[in-house]
Parts: C-alpha cells; structure tokens; sequence
C-alpha cells in the first residue's frame, strides 16, 4: 500500500478513470515475455560480446591482465596527452596501485577523495570503475556513492574505466533485474561511448559536453 | 513573481527573434489556426524541404535497420504499448506510489494543474533557494509551458544546453522536432548565428561550432546553481527518473547544481524498473536509429551522505496541463501513451515535406496533429486531423502502437459532429448525400462529372476547378477521369 500522498490533480485522475476510491490492491502490470525481449541468450564470451558492441558505440576496449592495467593506463594517458588525473576510491583501482604507478610515471594523480566538486574541471582524466557493464549495449553502469563520483566520468576528456568480467550482464534485463534487487543508491549513470551529438546536419561530433574518449579495460 | 535584481542578462530579449520562424509563429498564431497556407508556404521553401527531409530519412532508415535487430519488433512495441497503456489506466495508483517513494528518498513532490501553477512552482523555489544560474536540458514538457523563457522574464540567467536548444535559444528560434530541434537549419546559417552571437570569424564545421559551444557552456555548467530537466520514465516502484541523452549537458544539469527539479507530464509514469528495459530497448531506435544511447542517467534522489556530486535538494514537479482530460477520453486515452521518440515525424511524409513549424505547436507531426487539438481545443486546431494522408507510415513506426490514422479520422468525425466544418461544407456534404442515394440521379451526376473533368483535363490532370471546388485543386492535382465509367466497364465485361 502507499502512503497518503493525495493531491486534486491525483483526484482529477481518478475520476477521469472512473474510480470513485483509490484502488485496494495493487494492479499487476504486464508480464515480461523473454522470448521477445531478451536480445542476448548466451552467457559465456560476454567480456568479447561487450568489447564488440562498445567498440560500436565508439567506446575503446581493451582486455588485459591485472599486473599490466596500470601501465597501460599510463601508456594510454601519456599518448592521449594527459598530464593529470583524478581516481575513485574504490577497491580494485587500489588494489591495483594505479595511483602510485601514475604519479610515477610523472602523471599527477589524485583520488576523488582529495578534491573539491570543482577542482574537477580542470582535471584531464578520470579514472573509475564500473558496478555492472551490459554487454547488449556497450553499456558501462556506475552507482553514485561518495567513494565514486559522478564528475570524475563526466568533466574530464578522457574517462578510463576498469571493470572485471564477473560484473557483466548479458541484456538490459539482467541490468535491470540486478538494480531492482540490489538497488540505485542516490542514483546511476549508463555510459555508451564517448559524449556525442548529430544535430548540425547530422553530422557526428563526440566530445560535446561529456569526455571525449571513453577507455575500458577489462581485467580478465 | 520576480526574484532578487543582479542576475544575469537574458540572452532570449537581446535577440531579434530568427525572422524565418518568426513569420511562420505569426501565422501560427492566428486564430483559428490555418495550417493550409502555412503548409502551402513550408512546403515551397526548398531550403527548408531539403534539410528537413535528409535528416529525418537518415533517421528513419537508421530506424528500420535498427529493428531488424530484435527477435520480434512488432510483439515488442506491442508489450511496450501494454506497459504504458497498464500504466495510465491505473495513473491514479502509480503517482501516489510515485509521489510516496521520492519523498522516501528525501526529495519532494509538487503536482501543478497547468502551466500556470507549474510555473510558479518553479519559480517560488528558485526564489526560495536563491538561485540565478539555471542549466537547462532538452524536455518538451517545457517548451509546452515556455519555461525557460519565464524563469529569464523574472531574471534568472538560463541556458539550453543541448547543442541544437542552444541553437534554438540563442537565434530566439523555435523547436521543429521532438529529437532533433533544429532539423530546419543548416550549418551555413548555424555558422553565422555562432559567428555573430562570438563575435568570432565564420567557420561552417560541425567540429567546431559544437567545440565553440561546448567552451561557452562549460563554464556555465561548473558555476550553475539550478538544474532544469524534463523526464522521459518516471518509475513508479522506486520514484526515480530516467533520462536518456547523448552528449552529456543533462548529465551536468543533475550532477553540479546545489538545486535540481525535474518538470515531467504525469503520464510519464512506467510501473517497474524491469519495464525500462522494454522501453529502453525502443526508444533509441525508434528516435535515431541506434541501439542505446550514450547516457542513460537514473536520478531523482538527494545526494547522499559524503557525497560531494549531486543536488543537495530535489524537487520533481508533476503538471497535468490537460492530460487528464484526455485520460477520461477512453478513445483517445492511448495518445497518452507517447514516448516523444520521433519516430511518427521521421515517418510521415508531410512532416518530411514541411518541417515541424508549420504544425503550429512545439508538438509537431502526426503526433502532434493528434494531440494538439486535443490539449488546446479541437474548435482552434482543427486544420490538424487534415494534416495527414493517413499513409500508416506513423502507426507502423510508434514504439508503443499508438493507432495516429485511427485517432485522426475519429477527430475528423468529431469535427462533423460538433459542426467544426462550416454551414456551406454540410449542406454541399448533405445535398451530395440526397443526390447520391437516388441511382437516377447518380449517374446522370457521375456522367456531368466526368464530361466536365475531362473537359478541363490537360496533359492527363485536372489542375484547376473553379469557384466552389477550387479548394480542392489548389493543393493537389487529380487525374483524368477514364473515357467509360466503372459501371459502363462492368456491363460491357457481362456482355
């Protein structure tokens, strides 16, 4: 049952729906049939599934092992020309040491923890992780939290993720069916790429007002 | 309703409004509304016609191509369509369910009427919470109550910043389609206006001016302190909105401003999380053609604890604005299920032909022939259920089947009915309907007719009918009646 939210407008609706009172039970909205919706069946090669359909998206995928993620992202860093980076402080990227790594290879890197929200903007790459990743779409998903915020894959040009196998799903219904179980927390992003428009002429243009290259490493 | 002096200029009285649209929003608004000759005049304009229709048949093919992808398009737009159809036959259970569950999550809710509450709404929390800086992202819902034009009228300082309602914002232009806002213009005058509005030299890449922008609004996104967005899923199950965007101003509009509210039409409204992924997996391909957006965001929440993101208050306003009007409607109550996705403008062939102006509302077509005369008044728009060769192109194309050809003839009934058409069109209509129902004086009719057209008929096509039934060939050409008549044919075929 709902609490007592009521309002003319709420009453209006109701009477323009026939109803005299608000309704006792709960009404049961149309079944999901998967036989049509689900899009992806197989569970098995879902960190290739996601790096195909990223790439699509224009998203760049790489898969790598453990002990290499943090050169790489130095690598990656240096040739994308950024000089400064701002880290969620999470628990793979520390168990990683992406932090030292990056300060040593002379890019500054400061976790999220150590910055105001405005401080930022004039930061070049942020580096999170992700909660789930969809393989269906492409799709990278991260739960705001204190620990993880939502300007470090936002602000920056150039956003690298890192993400395990285990937290892909196959289909946007698994997506959802984890989220409704587990949660939003004050809220969640979906990524697909890199920030884009087409509206002069439908012309594409990435880099609008989001990052401009969007970096997935995948842990295997 | 005025807030504290100091805030900033308003960029939309500075600027002459784009002289384009500015004729056709004079005609527009003429009473009642006449989309005959602002059709006529859209469809004259070859610039308009060929910009309009290159984009929205890139994105109509894209579309097409895009379904291909799923098992079964049809019985997909057919669950989609029973999920929101489900969701507004119970509207009553879900916005309390809705309404209950965002202020479980420490936001609040308002509901307003019309636009006028909505609007003071708005402007007494801007008020209240002291803001000026208003970051705006695309959402048709206030276009229809011309929002961000009131919050500039008493001072505040608002951007568009979806590149194309930038556009729109800054040549003081109007919104053409419900995706793509400036599908009517090209990059050359685009190109101008930045050079103007920059005071910088004229240069016509896509690359650039969206650079230029995204310069200019990235400081207004880092010193904002009121975030504006529409809603296009408000789940009931948890109270959280989902928006989908592909270049990341909404993504700013919900991150960085100390305030957030989010204006969405009570319609909105799905029941569960789960059902986002039916809708989800519609709405991008019905809109552009691909699979999934870029940003799919999920909010509607405070931030939480130590959280340094995020609005610290949220307010989620919900406007009815005629909706329950037409929820009380069972034969048109299914138009609520739309989606704003596009698609039906992408399809139809006169959209393609005369852009989104000509329809008179900021809900152009075929869903917005549909639902304009219903929110505003069927006496005032009637020219709209005209607006349609009623093709089924829109029907094919809706990601929730929302019958549009169905709901058009049922309004033009509704036009007879309620004797919108004229005295002389009924007695023609009535005398037609005597004349036609005597054999006799049916074919002696049918035989004048056909004399008389072929007579006038040149080059195969009768162009030009005079006095009462010119109407009829200034708009469209007929051909040539054949030498026989059907019936002539059928006796000679039994011989």
């Amino acid at each position: 049952m709902n609490e007592a939210v009521t309002h003319p407008v709420i009453e209006k609706v109701r009477k323009a729906l026939g109803r005299r009172a608000a309704l006792t039970v709960a009404p049961t909205p149309p079944a999901i049939d998967e036989s049509f919706t689900r899009l992806i069946h197989d569970t098995t090669g879902l960190p290739e599934l996601f790096q195909k359909r990223a790439i699509a998206m224009k998203m760049l995928v790489e898969i790598v092992r453990g002990h290499e993620v943090a050169r790489k992202i130095a690598d990656f860093l240096k040739e994308r020309g950024s000089k400064t980076a701002m880290l969620s402080d999470t628990p793979l990227l520390q168990r990683l040491g992406i932090t030292a790594y990056l300060n040593q290879a002379g890019i500054s890197a400061r976790s999220w923890s150590e910055l105001t929200a405005d401080q930022a903007y004039d930061i070049d790459a942020g580096i999170t992780e992700a909660d789930y990743a969809i393989a269906e779409t492409g799709t990278l998903a991260i739960r705001h939290r204190a620990e993880h915020g939502r300007l470090l894959s936002l602000v920056p040009f150039v956003h690298v993720a890192v993400i395990e196998p285990r937290i892909i799903v196959p289909d946007l219904l698994d997506f959802f069916a984890r989220v409704s179980k587990e949660g939003t927390g004050s809220g969640m992003t979906l990524i697909s790429g890199p920030s884009k428009t087409a509206d002069i002429e439908m012309n594409t243009v990435t880099g609008v007002h989001g990052p401009n290259v969007v970096k997935a490493f995948i842990v295997a | 309703m005025s807030l504290p002096a100091g805030a900033a200029q308003s960029t939309l009285q500075n600027r002459p409004l784009d002289p384009n649209t500015a004729a056709f929003l004079q005609e527009a608004a003429a009473s009642p509304f006449d989309f005959h000759s602002l059709s006529v005049k859209a469809a004259g304009d070859e610039r308009l016609k060929r910009v309009v229709n290159a984009a929205v048949l890139r994105q109509y093919s894209a579309r097409q191509q895009q379904m291909l992808d799923l098992p079964d398009p049809d019985k997909l737009r057919e669950l989609a369509g029973q999920i929101k159809q489900h969701a507004v036959d119970h509207l009553d259970y879900y916005l309390e369910q809705l309404a209950s569950n965002v202020q479980k999550n420490g936001g609040h809710v308002h509901f307003a009427a019309d636009s006028v509450e909505a609007r003071k709404i708005i402007l007494d929390i801007a008020r209240e919470q002291k803001a000026t800086r208003v970051i705006k992202s695309k959402s048709m819902v206030s276009e229809e109550i011309n929002l961000a034009h009131v919050l500039e009228q008493a001072g505040m300082d608002v951007v568009e910043t979806d590149l194309g309602e930038f556009i729109v914002q800054i040549s003081h232009d109007r919104p053409s389609h419900l995706v793509a806002p400036i599908v009517h213009k090209d990059r050359a005058s685009i190109a101008t206006l930045f050079s103007e509005y920059f005071g910088t030299p004229y240069n016509d890449d896509p690359k650039a001016l969206t650079m230029q922008a995204r310069a200019y609004l990235r400081d207004k996104f880092r010193k904002a302190d009121f975030g504006m967005t529409g809603g296009n899923f408000l789940v009931a199950e948890t109270g959280l909105l989902c928006c989908v965007e592909n270049e990341g101003n909404q993504r700013q509009s919900v991150t960085t401003p100390r305030v957030l509210v989010s204006l969405v039409g009570i319609e909105k409204i799905i029941p569960r999380m789960i059902d986002l992924a039916v809708m989800l997996k519609l709405l991008t391909r019905s809109a552009t053609g691909a699979p999934f957006t870029i940003y799919t965001n999920i909010f509607g929440a405070p931030r939480g604890p130590g959280e340094k993101d995020g609005p610290e208050e949220f307010h989620l306003v919900l406007i009815d604005n005629g909706r329950s009007e037409i929820l009380a409607s069972e034969e048109y109550r299914e138009t609520l299920r739309c989606i704003r996705c596009g698609a039906c403008l992408n399809a139809c062939p006169i959209y393609r032909k005369i852009g989104g102006h000509a329809y008179g509302s900021v809900y152009p077509g075929p869903i917005g022939a549909l639902i304009t005369p219903i929110f505003k008044g069927l006496s005032e728009y009637k020219d709209l259920p005209q607006a349609s060769s009623l093709c089924g192109a829109c029907y094919e194309a809706c990601p929730v089947k929302i019958n549009i050809p169905k709901h058009l003839i049922s309004m033009r009934r509704d036009i007879v009915n309620s004797h919108l058409n004229g005295y002389f069109e009924r007695l023609i209509y009535r005398a037609w309907a005597w004349a036609y129902k005597s054999p006799f004086l049916y074919k002696v009719i049918t035989v004048l007719q056909r004399l008389d057209l072929r007579q006038r008929a040149q080059g195969g096509w009768v162009q030009d009918l005079p006095s009462v039934a010119a109407g009829w060939t200034q708009i469209r050409d007929m051909p040539e009646p054949a030498e026989r008549t059907f019936h002539q044919m059928w006796k000679t075929r039994n011989e």
